[in-house]
C-alpha cells in the first residue's frame, strides 16, 4: 500500500494483515554529487515502488525521507524515532531502501533494517532492460521479505 | 406506344419525389448517424493488448506473460506492465489468469512455495490457489484469481482487461 487515502483506506480496514513498513531514504548532494544523489535518489525510489507493488497487501511504502549528503547523523536519531513509532501501530518490521553508501557504515546505528543496494545507471537503459534490471534486483530483496517474514510468524 | 402514357403532371411529381426524397435522405442520413453512433462505438470496444507470446508455445504448465500497455492517470500517463498466467488447461482451453490476490492485493506466483507444488503461492499471507485458480479453503483468499479475458489473432495471444468470476 502506498502512502494515499485510497490505500490507507484499505490499510484501516485490514491493519491486522500489515506489518512492514519500507521507507526510502533519498540523498540530496548540492554540491559535486548532484547528478550521483538523483541516480541513487531515483534507484531508491523505483526499487521501493517496486516492492510495494509486489507486496502490497502487507507492506505501506512510506514517503521517502530526503536529507542533504553529511547530514547523515542528524538523521539518523528520527530513523530511531520512526522505528518506534512505526512498531507502536504494530508495524514490526520497518525496512530502510537506499542506494546511499553512507548508511551502510551506519547500519548497527539504525534501529530497523537497512537495505543498502547498489545504483544501477539506469540512465542509459531502455526501457525494457530497465525493468528487467530492476526486477532482479528486487528478486533478491523479496526473498529477504519473505525470510524475515517467516522468521517472526513462526516465533 | 404504350396505352399509359406519362402525362407532364406525374412525369414532374415523379421527378420532384426522387429528387426531393434524395435530398431528405442527404439531409437526415448524417442526423441519423450522429445518433447512432454512440451505439456503434460500444460494438466496437476492442481492449485487447497484444502480448509477446505465441499461441503454439502456451503449455499446460502456467508460464508468466507481461505486457505493456498505456494508462492514464490524471494528468500522468505512464506505460504499465501487466502480468498474467497463462496455460492451457486439460480440454485444450487457454486460460490467462491475473496474479493479483484476491486478499490484499500482492502478487502471486506458480509454483514457489516447496510446501504446495502445483499451486500459486502469495508470498504476503500465504494465500494459495489451486491451477485453474481456485482459491484453496483455509487460507486467506476468499475469491478466485481473476480472469482475462483473450483473443487469437494472427497466432499472437491477446488480452483484455481482468474480469473476476464467481464464488468457489
Amino acid at each position: 500500500m502506498k502512502w494515499v487515502p485510497a490505500d490507507i483506506e484499505m490499510y484501516l480496514q485490514a491493519a491486522e494483515y500489515v506489518d512492514t513498513a519500507i521507507i526510502p531514504l533519498l540523498p540530496i548532494d548540492l554540491e559535486d554529487g548532484m547528478k550521483d544523489s538523483a541516480t541513487k535518489t531515483e534507484f531508491a525510489t523505483l526499487l521501493s515502488g517496486f516492492l510495494e507493488r509486489q507486496f502490497r497487501g502487507r507492506v505501506i511504502l512510506m514517503p521517502g525521507i530526503p536529507y542533504q549528503k553529511g547530514m547523515e547523523d542528524n538523521v539518523l536519531p528520527q530513523l530511531e524515532e520512526w522505528n518506534k513509532s512505526l512498531g507502536k501501530v504494530s508495524l514490526r518490521h520497518v525496512f530502510f531502501i537506499t542506494s546511499d553508501l553512507a548508511w551502510k557504515q551506519r547500519e548497527d546505528k539504525i534501529g530497523g533494517n537497512l537495505l543498502w543496494v547498489p545504483s544501477l545507471p539506469l540512465q542509459q537503459m531502455d526501457e525494457r532492460s530497465k525493468t528487467a534490471a530492476l526486477e532482479d534486483q528486487a528478486a533478491q530483496l523479496m526473498s529477504l521479505f519473505a525470510q524475515k517474514w517467516e522468521e517472526s510468524d513462526t516465533v | 406506344m404504350s396505352k399509359n402514357r406519362v402525362s407532364r403532371r406525374q412525369f414532374l411529381n415523379y421527378t420532384l419525389t426522387g429528387v426531393g426524397g434524395f435530398m431528405a435522405a442527404g439531409m437526415l442520413m448524417p442526423m441519423v448517424r450522429f445518433a447512432v453512433d454512440p451505439v456503434l462505438k460500444a460494438n466496437a470496444a476492442g481492449d485487447f493488448t497484444a502480448t509477446k507470446l505465441n499461441v503454439d508455445k502456451i503449455t499446460k504448465e502456467p508460464q508468466r506473460v507481461d505486457f505493456t500497455f498505456e494508462q492514464k492517470d490524471a494528468w500522468y500517463e505512464s506505460e504499465v506492465t501487466n502480468t498474467a498466467w497463462v496455460y492451457k488447461n486439460d480440454e485444450g482451453k487457454i486460460v490467462a489468469l491475473s496474479p493479483v490476490c484476491k486478499h490484499l492485493g500482492c502478487v502471486v506466483a506458480w509454483n514457489t512455495d516447496k510446501n504446495n507444488p502445483n499451486r500459486f503461492f502469495c508470498p504476503c499471507h500465504f494465500g494459495l490457489y489451486e491451477k485453474d485458480g481456485m482459491n484453496v479453503k483455509g487460507t486467506p483468499p476468499l475469491a478466485p484469481l481473476d480472469e482475462y479475458p483473450y483473443k487469437v489473432k494472427d497466432g499472437i495471444l491477446y488480452l483484455g482487461k481482468a474480469k473476476p468470476r464467481k464464488e468457489a
